[in-house]
C-alpha cells in the first residue's frame, strides 16, 4: 500500500450540487479499494493563468492509502469526466526515505517530534514555515539592504582610488 | 596600474567579505517542500515566473531539488504561474 495525493480542479461554472456530486463521486472509486485518509477542499481560487478560458477553479485535494491500481482508475474517471480542468496525483514520501534524511538532523530535534510519522503531519510542518515566513522576509530584506550598502561602498572605493593614483604617477 | 587595481579590491574583499547565504530550509529543519505552500514557493520565483537559481536564494543542492519539484507542480495546478509578463 502506498500513499497518494491527488488533487483535482473542478470547472467554476457548475453548481453546487454538481460540484458535490462529482467530489462524491471520485471519494467513492477510492473508497472502494483503499483508504481515504483526508479530503482538503480550498473552494473556488484564482487560477495563475486560464484555463480553458476558466479563471477560476474549485481546488480538492484526497490523500488516500492504496494500491497502485486506484490512482489509474481515478485518472481515468478524470479524463472521462469533461468538469474536471486539471488533476496531479503524487506519491507521497516513504518513511524509509525519511528517515535517512532524519540522521543528519542533530539529536536534540530528532526526539522533539514523536508525531512526525503520521501522514497528516505534511501540513503542520508547513504551516510552521508560514509563521515563520515573516521573520524570514524582514532577514531577506535586511540582507538585501547590507548587500546594496556594501556594492555602494565598493563603487565609492574604486572612484577615490583612481584619481590617487594618477597624482602618484604625476609625481 | 592594473596590478595595484586588483590587489586593492582583493584587500577590499578581504575587510568586507559578501555575506554568506545559509540554505534557509535547513535552518527550519524543513524535510519535505509541501507544493500547495504557495506563500512559501512565491518567494523562490522571479519576476517572470523562473525558479530563482541557488546562487541567488542560496538554498543548499537537496532543498533546491525538493524546491523546483514543489514549483513545477504547483505550476501545473495553476498556483504559479509559468510565465508572467
Amino acid at each position: 500500500m502506498t500513499q497518494y495525493e491527488t488533487a483535482f480542479l473542478i470547472s467554476p461554472n457548475l453548481e453546487e450540487e454538481a460540484i458535490e456530486k462529482v467530489i462524491s463521486q471520485m471519494a467513492e472509486v477510492v473508497k472502494k479499494k483503499g483508504k481515504l485518509i483526508n479530503e482538503d477542499r480550498w473552494g473556488k481560487k484564482k487560477l495563475a493563468y486560464p484555463i480553458q478560458k476558466f479563471e477560476e477553479a474549485f481546488y480538492v485535494f484526497f490523500l488516500y492509502e492504496a494500491d497502485p491500481a486506484v490512482p489509474f482508475e481515478l485518472e481515468r474517471q478524470f479524463k472521462q469526466t469533461e468538469a474536471i480542468l486539471r488533476y496531479l496525483t503524487i506519491k507521497k514520501e516513504t518513511k524509509e526515505k525519511m528517515k535517512r534524511k532524519e540522521k543528519e538532523v542533530p539529536e536534540e530535534e530528532k526526539s522533539l517530534p514523536a508525531s512526525e510519522e503520521k501522514p497528516t503531519e505534511g501540513e503542520d510542518v508547513g504551516g510552521d514555515v508560514e509563521e515563520e515566513a515573516v521573520e524570514k522576509k524582514k532577514k531577506d530584506e535586511e540582507a538585501d539592504e547590507k548587500e546594496e550598502a556594501v556594492e555602494k561602498e565598493e563603487k565609492v572605493d574604486e572612484e577615490v582610488s583612481l584619481p590617487e593614483e594618477k597624482e602618484k604617477e604625476e609625481d | 596600474m592594473a596590478r595595484e587595481q586588483r590587489t586593492e579590491r582583493s584587500s577590499f574583499r578581504r575587510y568586507f567579505p559578501p555575506k554568506r547565504k545559509v540554505c534557509r530550509f535547513c535552518q527550519r529543519n524543513v524535510r519535505d517542500i509541501d507544493y500547495k505552500n504557495v506563500d512559501i514557493l512565491k518567494r523562490y520565483i522571479l519576476e517572470r515566473g523562473k525558479i530563482s537559481p541557488r546562487r541567488v536564494s542560496g538554498t543548499c543542492s537537496y532543498h533546491q531539488r525538493r524546491l523546483s519539484t514543489a514549483i513545477k507542480r504547483a505550476r501545473i495546478l495553476a498556483l504559479l504561474p509559468f510565465l508572467e509578463d
